[in-house]
């Protein structure tokens, strides 16, 4: 059985709210012989932020975890880089006890393994920004030479060239997140941990970090675990989702599966606002085009291809699978009574995307106005496949 | 309900405040300086003892340096100081003339100031196992032949010589005897800056078995406690002395008191005019203090009870007769 | 009504006092001797600079710091001019000896006060507060009375007395400084797997400059106004002067020198000011 990549065994944290009348040990024992988190906190001021959580996460992929203020999801990722004690539970790297490294071995893991981006940045105001993101190289000794290449490199990764030497003050709210990412893969982390890393900027501002961050994660394969409360956010993001409520892991599951079978009502009521068109690709309702004809193919053949398929439009490629346009069955009609040439009926304008990976609302427009289904095609012009209106539509409803 | 308990407040405030103006008008009470020696202390709890329970007077206190409590007396702030180093007080002659404040009379005028050198270091102590350094220690011209005796740690090569209070006019005439008798040129002069450390500049060394020599004046506890000599200068006469050149006088130590209690309390005036004591007196008390660690009102208690026959000096019959049923009452 | 409080007196502890004085006294003399050496070889160093220094050097020195430090060539040179003025009145050699101690204590509480401050930051200083309130309450001749028989009046328990007067702000507004720098850059520091000392160095005492700053202003401030304390304990220069007024009830005399104490205060004040504020002022 090959080991997971990051795994968490039954992680809990408690908290003691004012005077405790327990100690954690007993309210645990407490809490496995069925008391309930309000009872604790109640009876003995013990609150649990995070109570039984298990999960995995492997290489690679992007886990959003969303909850309410309360539900424990920044306790939860903080006790993944143990800046948060976890009180209960394992934490497990690679098939390593994360939970049990003493302290040289957590600086390690840290320096070397996990970064962290925060909701507030956390930039250090005394330093310019490159200080600020070869800051973790510091930390690790790189001599100053190296780590300002590095951290350069980072920087122009980012898009943020020629700001090196400014404060981080100066910076928008936006730039100084870039910084921050920056920072954090500078480290060449095998796990980027973010603490609701966009939530404190604008929308739009938020909208195209989000689109680097993707960017950033086919480049570099990162494995990402990201905290938010931004459901839309968190679909779009993740490969995985996961909800907490009340300091539990409530469902775990891809953006689709949680849409169409949610684990239980506060499931189902959490994503009802999810806007599916922002979440949903293009390439989930993407179909295959079922009427195609090739260019060397010709008129009847054209026709009796839409005859069979009951369609009144064809898609013409040429032999490399490129798209050439379009035809219709007035057109192809016109054709066999000679009034015009096959050539002639090729409607070359027609809608078309290639970024099939985006959310389906980026099309919307297009999809309004198109009055034939929209194509999709690969950066070599070939037909990927068609979406009908109707399926863009659809998932503007959800059910 | 936060308004009505700071108007509640309020008036409860004012209320204090004027029932306290009520009582300035019963009963005058006598002020005495405080200027913060033992012995003055001592000559106040006395003096005070007397005037509540033979002349049936409230009695109270003015602390402060001694500048302030003398201005205070000339002012008619204060009614009574029990002892005044005339010589220390630069506008003293001048005060008196001007009638600003009266004199009683004298309080003790055997009082002894000067250089002071430890008894051990002219004649050693066999018991403490300290040799006799400067055997031939006799005057304070001689001290110019023990620099390394006395040295000074923070100018190393001098001896160092204590000074008087910075500001004492004694200290000044110190100063001059320095220079004086050529010691300037061996020797520091150092002032202390207040009398404690002065007084503890002396404890230290003493503890210690080491030389020191400096300033000091009897009766103070310290003159009492310590076996210290005086060192000897030539014989007291007045321009000189200002100079530098003789030996201290015996300060006439005085009593004053303000131009207003000398017309108001006739009576009590006469009982201070009467008080005399004297440096052997002054000290006695000053060692019930520091040995018996009693108060000062203890002290003068347990004095007088042993010197009936000052009472008999210093106050009419009726007086003293009331002083003594007093004294009988006080538990020891 | 009146009754009077319940007394135990105190049971012995004032006697135990004096005896453990005398105890040291006698016989740890040659302890306190060897370290009222090394401070009084301290403050008689800096004093001997003070005195070598000519006059114009030094108020050509205070222009310049001016110029440097507050960056401004007219404010160096007002301070040049108020410092002239203690030597026009002829205190200047005064205001040396004055100075060699105000500078030794600082100096003292810096090295002292800088480490305890990062000490009580970290470790939960609740609990030192109450020795920090005493240190500054505490009126001085109490504690300075035993020193005067351990070291001798003078030049040393005068520093010492400055010392434990004015570093006590040094102290807590480091502490204070360190504790409230942004918890957020704290976090991200130990995010990226700093030790606790890299946090100490490399975030905390960067953005607790100003106030560590603050506090060094405040610690000189604090030993000038301690100058006329230390005269009482035989240190001699502008302290003794005002000393020598009072007890003179020479009000004139007074006020002199104790505007020339006021100058150095304002001098020392102005110069460090400007330099914990210097990157504020820059952005």
């Amino acid at each position: 059985m090959t080991e997971a990549f990051f795994k968490v065994e039954h992680l809990t944290k408690l908290f003691p709210v004012g005077f405790p009348s327990c100690t954690a040990q007993e309210a645990l024992v407490h809490l496995q012989n069925g008391l309930s988190r309000e009872e604790l906190k109640a009876k003995h001021h013990m609150l649990a932020a995070v109570h039984d959580v298990s999960l995995e996460v492997r290489q690679g992929e992007c886990l959003t975890l969303i909850g309410l203020s309360g539900s424990g999801k920044s306790t939860l990722l903080r006790c993944l880089n143990r800046l948060q004690e976890p009180t209960a539970g394992k934490i497990y790297f690679r098939g390593q006890e994360v939970t049990a490294y003493n302290k040289d071995q957590l600086l390690q893991f840290r320096q070397q393994h996990v970064a962290m981006v925060f909701q507030n940045f956390g930039l250090m105001t005394h330093r310019n920004v490159l200080d600020n993101v070869c800051y973790g190289l510091e930390v690790q000794g790189m001599d100053k030479e190296q780590r300002y290449v590095k951290g350069r490199a980072m920087l122009e990764m980012v898009g943020l060239t020629g700001w090196e030497g400014e404060a981080v003050q100066r910076l928008s709210g936006g730039m100084k997140q870039r910084v921050g990412l920056a920072r954090a893969l500078a480290n060449e982390p095998d796990i980027l941990l973010m603490d609701e890393a966009f939530s404190a900027l604008d929308p739009l501002v938020r909208n195209d970090l989000q689109f680097e961050l993707l960017c950033i994660q086919k480049k570099m394969g990162k494995t990402i675990i990201f905290i938010t409360h931004d459901v839309d956010e968190a679909f779009k993001l993740g490969n995985r989702v996961g909800i907490l409520r009340d300091g539990g892991l409530v469902q775990l599951a891809t953006p689709e599966e949680m849409l169409s079978s949610p684990a239980d009502a506060y499931v189902r009521k959490f994503i009802n606002d999810v806007d599916s068109s922002k979440v949903v690709s293009i390439a989930s309702v993407m179909e295959s085009p079922t009427a195609l004809v090739r260019a060397t193919d010709g008129a009847h053949l054209a026709l009796n291809t839409m005859r069979v398929n009951g369609v009144s439009s064809a898609y013409v490629v040429d032999d490399k699978m490129q798209l050439m346009g379009l035809v219709t069955l007035d057109g192809v009609l016109g054709v066999l009574d000679k009034k015009h040439s096959f050539a002639d009926i090729l409607i070359k304008e027609i809608p078309t995307t290639t970024t099939p990976e985006q959310p389906v609302n980026s099309i919307m427009n297009l999809a309004v106005q198109a009055s034939y289904p929209i194509a999709v095609t690969d950066k070599y012009n070939r037909l990927q496949g068609i979406v009908t209106k109707a399926a863009v539509l659809a998932t503007l409803c959800n059910d | 309900m936060k308004k009505s308990v700071w108007l509640a407040l309020m008036c409860l405030f004012l209320f204090l405040a004027v029932s306290g103006c009520g009582g300035e008008t019963k009963q005058a009470k006598l002020v005495f300086c405080d200027a913060g020696w033992d012995s003055l202390r001592f000559h106040n709890a006395i003096a005070q003892f007397i005037a509540q329970k033979g002349y049936g007077l409230a009695t109270e206190e003015l602390k402060g340096s001694t500048p302030v409590t003398y201005t205070a007396l000339l002012r008619g702030d204060a009614d009574v100081y029990m002892e005044i180093w005339t010589s220390n007080l630069a506008t003293y002659e001048d005060d008196v003339k001007s009638g600003k404040f009266k004199v009683a009379g004298i309080n003790f005028n055997d009082s002894k100031q000067g250089i002071y050198v430890p008894r051990y270091v002219i004649e050693g102590d066999a018991k403490r196992g300290i040799a006799a350094v400067a055997p031939d220690l006799k005057t304070v011209a001689d001290l110019a032949k023990y620099p390394e005796v006395f040295k000074d740690e923070e100018n190393p090569g001098k001896g160092r010589l204590y000074g008087a209070i910075p500001g004492w006019r004694i200290d000044e005439i110190m100063f001059k005897k320095f220079k004086y008798y050529n010691l300037d040129k061996n020797f520091v002069y150092f002032r202390p800056g207040s009398d404690a450390v002065l007084s503890a500049a002396f404890t230290a060394a003493y503890d210690k078995g080491v030389p020191i020599a400096g300033y000091n004046w009897e009766p103070t506890w310290l003159s009492g406690k310590l076996d210290l000599v005086l060192l000897a200068d030539a014989p007291y006469e007045a321009q000189a002395f200002l100079e530098g050149k003789t030996a201290a006088p015996s300060v006439p130590i005085t009593i004053g008191v303000s131009a207003k209690a000398w017309q108001q309390q006739p009576e009590f005036v006469k009982f201070l005019q009467a008080y005399h004591t004297s440096s052997a007196l002054t000290a006695e008390g000053l060692v019930l203090l520091a040995d018996e660690k009693l108060t000062y009102e203890q002290a003068a208690q347990k004095f007088l009870k042993k010197h009936p026959e000052l009472l008999k000096q210093w106050l009419p019959e009726d007086r003293r007769v009331k002083v003594e049923k007093a004294l009988e009452e006080v538990r020891l | 009504m009146n009754a009077q409080f319940p007394q135990i007196g105190d049971l012995g502890l004032a006697k135990g006092i004096d005896k453990a004085v005398l105890y040291l006294n006698v016989h740890y003399s040659s302890a306190f001797t060897l370290l009222k050496n090394i401070l009084l070889a301290y403050v008689n160093f800096l004093q001997n600079i003070l005195n070598w220094l000519p006059w114009w050097l030094f108020l050509l020195l205070v222009v310049v710091l001016g110029k440097k430090l507050r960056h401004s060539f007219w404010q160096g040179l007002a301070l040049a001019g108020l410092v002239s003025l203690i030597g026009l009145v002829g205190y200047w050699q005064m205001m040396n000896e004055t100075l060699a101690i105000v500078l030794a204590a600082v100096s003292i509480s810096l090295l002292l006060g800088f480490p305890l401050g990062v000490l009580f930051s970290i470790v939960n200083d609740k609990y030192f507060l109450p020795l920090l309130d005493a240190m500054q309450t505490m009126p001085t001749f109490v504690y300075m009375i035993p020193a005067v028989m351990l070291l001798g009046p003078g030049k040393v328990p005068a520093v010492l007395a400055t010392v434990v007067y004015a570093v006590v702000p040094l102290i807590r507004l480091t502490s204070h400084g360190i504790r409230h720098v942004d918890s957020a850059m704290v976090e991200a520091a130990q995010a990226f797997g700093s030790s606790r000392w890299q946090i100490l160095w490399k975030v905390q005492l960067p953005q607790a400059r100003a106030t560590i700053m603050t506090g060094v202003n405040q610690t000189l401030l604090m030993a000038v106004a301690m100058v006329v304390t230390c005269s009482m304990i035989g240190a001699n220069g502008l302290g003794m002067e005002v000393l020598i007024a009072i007890n003179r009830t020479e009000s004139g005399r007074g006020l002199i020198a104790g505007l020339c104490i006021v100058i150095i205060a304002v001098l020392l004040d102005r110069l460090t000011q400007g330099i914990g504020s210097k990157e504020g002022e820059q952005l």
